[in-house]
């Protein structure tokens, strides 16, 4: 069977090449349309089966060829035979190889054309994707839009239910808001009288920006006719000069004044505005004007405004850092340089920094019939600070030195408030701005002041506090200075009589002894220094009870062979401080109260015991030393009443444990000295 | 404000005691005002002392500007003695409260007129017997039963007044302005004995006066001084036997203590000296006259002097001073 097929296959593969010869242009075409039949219709197994029989049949027929050939080698014809058989089956395979080849060829076919379709079906696939992409985004689009109308500010629902025409809103009565048609509906409705009440406003803006205009013309005009009114002012204020004259009447002077405030430097401006109206108030007895020079005042005046404008112009610019800034690289720079350069940059800055301001405000407070102060205030314009400078004018009947010295020494408004000795300033910021400059508040060259006492500080905290009025006002300022001067007045007229060796009378409402056996012999005024080498007044000075901005004057009392000298240390609040007696008794050996106490007693006795505040200012240092008198008396006539008859009253001469003496004095009948 | 501190400046001590516990001591000024300060914890410092620690915790005026003479120790009280009257404070009420009220007076009788009321200048308090003392400005000893408050008694034999008196078993000595110093039995409240010390050459100072300031006594010794010089006295022969060489113009505090002997006035310094005149310790006082001084051994070693000066001087040591007070 296998050879049947073989040579049937045979036979046809032989016919194919004569069917080319009849010269029939499709026969190409033909077997290759028959091999591919063939092809299809064979099954590879039997094509495989032929395979291997023919490959066995090969070598049995090479092995038989051996065999005869080894027999007999010269006979040819039977191995001419095999090897055509040979031949034969070659051509067999031959063409088992090509029927196989066209079979795969086949199979490849089929298989890409199943590739190509499913190809096919998957691109429709992802086409179908991509769209269904493509309309997700396009409906979230759709979902997240956002109409302009929801920007726009409308009028609440309320108020366009109550203030829109009613054919709007009728619709809207039975408005249901889970409705969305309805909802939507109402939404337009509101935007157009939204439209509509734009529309109207904004024309009503315009009419009353015409108006605006109108007026601002209106007011230009006004404005000029104003302008040419002035000066025919002052043709009548000109005219009227010669009738002020003489009628005395001084409205030009006033102006004069008035325009000068206007250039007076913030502080003191509030300071000479606060005074002028107490004075016009209360009708004092108080002089206030203002001094310097006028010129210059308008220079500073201009100058300060520029500086303001360039100020607000560069907002970055701070005054305080910058200049600090500065002031570091300039030191640096003087270090190296300071051999070369001839002028000291440092001492400028001094002088700048301790630039007053050219005007000036002045108190003339006047007494009846005493000493009047002028206080003259001046700005201190870098440190911010006000200065007073005091003097005083003498009364002609005030003839004693010391008198004359209490009134008109520079500290009369030392120590206005309590520790303030007016070196240093009530603006902390003085400190650092005269420490940059290297420079010791107390030097302050060309101003003798004592700086700034309470006025300026109280004057101060007006401007920079403004509206609040915090402080010392200006009524609590006069008052001080009025009570001061009295005070002083009052001081001068007693040393006026100590230094004749008289005590003036006392008012009868004191309790003190009268007559006194010992007097006052001497009176005179010394200085601090000397006050303090004195031995007995060491214990004061190192408990700072006295202190170098105090008066000082040293007075002896004697009686007989006994001799008192008292040191005073009088205060500047003056009566309200007491006058401080410091004691040393010259009668057997020197006593004084770092060695007994019976003079220790003496000065408590004296320092202590009165409290008459502010009105006892006219007696209180005469009763001090009236009574230091009788103090004297009663110790030497206890001690030795041998020697000193008595004139005092005294019940015991001593008492208790640390033997007092009967320093106390009682007004009971004549008066009477007990221990209590 | 200027005012008080010169009030401050000038006060003075009289009179000192150390509260019961002994951990406070108090002192009483001419101003009439108790003052209370915390000593322990000034002698015992655990930081340095600000200067508010060593002003007083406490104040009490028993009557104002009228001086505080005398301060003693009774129990849980505190016996003040005043310008004729006699205060007794609670300790626990003085300690913290400002204004802490006497829980009984006793009044000197004998008052002639309201200026011319008898000083209390000496207390003395025998606990055995339960007897309150008190050396007056009338010349007189006064003899109170503590409990009852009652005068038991009144010594009277000082012409001018008491400055001290101190006690030594059944002897009372007493030393006044008159410059006698009388020791009286207790028992029969007589005087036995009397030392009168301005009539010995070697002892008197006709320029300070005849006045005793201050009397102490052991059972051998009486130690006396004020006008006179400081001197020794035995005690069975009444005769001389040291006069100390120290220098001063006044004595207004004298002790014997153990085997020395402590004595102040109106000196720079507050003595420490032996038996025999040999001085131990001398030590600078801030007051012009030292008009009291008082110590302890317990709770701790304190030695306190005060007088003429708002300062009070604290050695814990009796050697030198370690801390010092201040009134203000």
């Amino acid at each position: 069977m296998v050879k049947e097929t073989s040579s049937t296959s045979l036979k046809k593969k032989r016919k194919t090449p004569s069917a080319d010869n009849e010269g029939d242009l499709d026969i190409y075409k033909k077997v290759v349309d028959f091999e591919e039949k063939e092809s299809a219709s064979r099954q590879g197994a039997v094509d495989a089966n032929i395979y291997f029989e023919m490959c066995q049949d090969i070598k049995a027929t090479l092995a038989e060829m051996y065999e005869s050939k080894c027999k007999k080698p010269t006979d040819t014809s039977t191995n001419k035979e095999l090897l055509t058989d040979i031949c034969l089956k070659l051509c067999v395979i031959r063409k088992l190889n090509r029927v196989d080849k066209i079979k795969h060829v086949f199979g490849k076919e089929t298989l890409s054309t199943e590739k190509q379709k499913c190809d096919s079906i998957k691109l429709s696939y992802q086409n179908l994707v991509y769209e269904l992409h493509h309309l997700v985004a396009e409906t979230n689009k759709c979902l997240s839009f956002k109409s302009k109308d929801e920007d726009i500010e409308l009028v609440s629902f309320e108020e366009f239910m109550k203030e829109a025409p009613e054919s709007l809103t009728k619709k809207f009565i039975n408005y249901d808001k889970s409705n969305t048609e309805e909802n939507h509906n109402l939404r337009l409705a509101r935007l157009e009288w939204e439209l509509t009440q734009r529309k109207n406003l904004a024309e009503l803006c315009k009419s009353l920006e015409e108006d605006k205009k109108k007026l601002g013309k209106d007011l230009v005009e006004r404005k000029e006719k104003l302008n040419t009114l002035k000066p025919l002012l002052m043709n009548i204020i000109n005219a009227t000069k010669p009738l002020q004259e003489h009628l005395d009447v001084p409205f030009d002077q006033l102006r004069a004044e008035h325009k000068l405030a206007f250039l007076l430097p913030d502080p003191l401006y509030i300071f000479y505005v606060n005074i002028i109206s107490y004075k016009n108030v209360y009708e004092l007895n108080l002089n206030v004007s203002i001094k310097g020079d006028q010129d210059d005042a308008t220079r500073w005046k201009e100058a300060q405004e520029t500086t303001k404008e360039s100020q607000n112009d560069d907002e970055s610019e701070q005054e305080a850092d910058i200049p600090e800034v500065e002031e570091v690289v300039e030191v640096k720079k003087r270090r190296h340089r300071k051999s070369v350069q001839q002028v000291d940059p440092m001492e400028e800055k001094r002088t700048k920094l301790l630039e007053a301001h050219p005007l000036f405000v002045e108190i003339t407070a006047e007494l009846e019939r005493g000493p009047s102060i002028t206080a003259a205030f001046r700005y201190y314009t870098k440190l911010k600070i006000i200065t007073v400078t005091s003097k005083v004018n003498l009364p002609s009947n005030m003839t004693a030195n010391t008198a004359r010295d209490i009134l008109s020494s520079e500290n009369i408004l030392g120590e206005l408030c309590e520790g303030d000795v007016g070196v240093e300033s009530p603006n902390p910021a003085t400190q650092f701005q005269l420490k940059k400059s290297r420079h010791q508040f107390i030097s302050l060259p060309g101003a003798p002041n004592r700086l700034c006492l309470q006025m300026g500080a109280g004057s101060l905290r007006y401007r920079v506090g403004s509206d609040k009025a915090g402080g010392v006002n200006i009524e609590t300022v006069v008052k001080i200075l009025f009570t001061r001067l009295a005070a002083r007045n009052d001081l001068a007229n007693q040393l006026q009589q100590f230094e004749q060796s008289i005590i003036p009378k006392l008012p009868s409402t004191i309790d003190l002894p009268t007559n006194p056996v010992s007097a006052l012999t001497k009176w005179s005024s010394i200085t601090y220094q000397k006050f303090c080498q004195s031995l007995v007044t060491q214990p004061l000075v190192e408990e700072e009870i006295v202190s170098p901005s105090d008066l000082f004057y040293s007075c002896t009392l004697t009686r007989g062979n006994a001799n008192l000298q008292a040191l005073i240390a009088i205060k500047n609040n003056y009566p309200e401080a007491l006058p401080i007696f410091s004691l040393s008794l010259d009668y057997n050996g020197v006593q004084h109260s770092t060695n007994s106490d019976e003079i220790r007693d003496m000065e408590r006795a004296v320092n202590v015991t009165w409290e008459h505040g502010q009105k006892g200012s006219s007696w209180l240092l005469s009763a001090q030393i009236s009574h230091l008198c009788s103090c004297l008396d009663v110790y030497l006539e206890s001690v030795d009443p041998k020697a000193f008859c008595q004139s005092a009253m005294f019940l015991r001469n001593i008492c208790a444990r640390n033997r007092k003496r009967p320093f106390k004095f009682r007004k009971v009948g004549t008066g009477i000295f007990t221990q209590y | 404000m200027v005012n008080k501190l010169n009030k401050a400046f000038y006060n003075t001590v009289l009179s000192q005691t150390f509260s019961p516990c002994g951990n406070y001591i108090v002192v009483g000024d001419i101003y009439g005002v108790l003052s209370v300060f915390h000593l322990s914890k000034i002698v015992q410092p655990q930081t340095s002392l600000s200067p508010e620690e060593l002003a007083p915790k406490n104040r009490v005026t028993v009557k104002e500007d009228f001086q505080i003479n005398s301060l003693i120790t009774a129990q849980n009280h505190i016996i003040v003695g005043g310008v004729g009257e006699i205060y007794a404070y609670l300790w626990k009420n003085l300690r913290n409260t400002k204004s802490a009220h006497p829980v009984w007076t006793i009044e000197i009788p004998d008052q002639k007129d309201a200026f011319d009321k008898p000083d209390v200048n000496c207390l003395l308090f025998v606990e055995e017997s339960g007897h309150l003392y008190a050396g007056c400005g009338n010349n007189k000893i006064y003899v109170f039963n503590i409990e009852t408050r009652r005068i038991l008694k009144t010594l009277v034999k000082h012409t001018d007044y008491v400055h001290c008196i101190t006690n030594n078993g059944d002897d009372l000595l007493s030393g006044g302005e008159d410059g006698v110093v009388n020791i009286w039995d207790i028992r029969s409240f007589k005087v036995t004995h009397k030392i009168e010390p301005f009539k010995d050459d070697k002892v008197s100072r006709a320029n300070l006066g005849k006045w005793i300031g201050a009397v102490s006594a052991n059972d051998d010794y009486v130690l006396c001084g004020g006008g006179p010089r400081l001197s020794m006295w035995h005690y069975r022969f009444l005769t001389n036997s040291t006069v100390f060489p120290i220098d001063d113009n006044g004595i207004h505090v004298a002790e014997i203590f153990n085997d020395k002997i402590f004595a102040g006035g109106r000196s720079k310094y507050f003595y420490q000296m032996s038996f025999v005149g040999d001085i131990i310790s001398e030590i600078p006082t801030s007051a012009v006259t030292t008009y009291s001084a008082i110590h302890q051994e317990e709770p701790f070693l304190v030695l306190s002097i005060a007088g003429s000066s708002p300062k009070i001087d604290i050695c814990s040591n009796f050697m030198y001073r370690n801390q010092q007070l201040s009134l203000y």
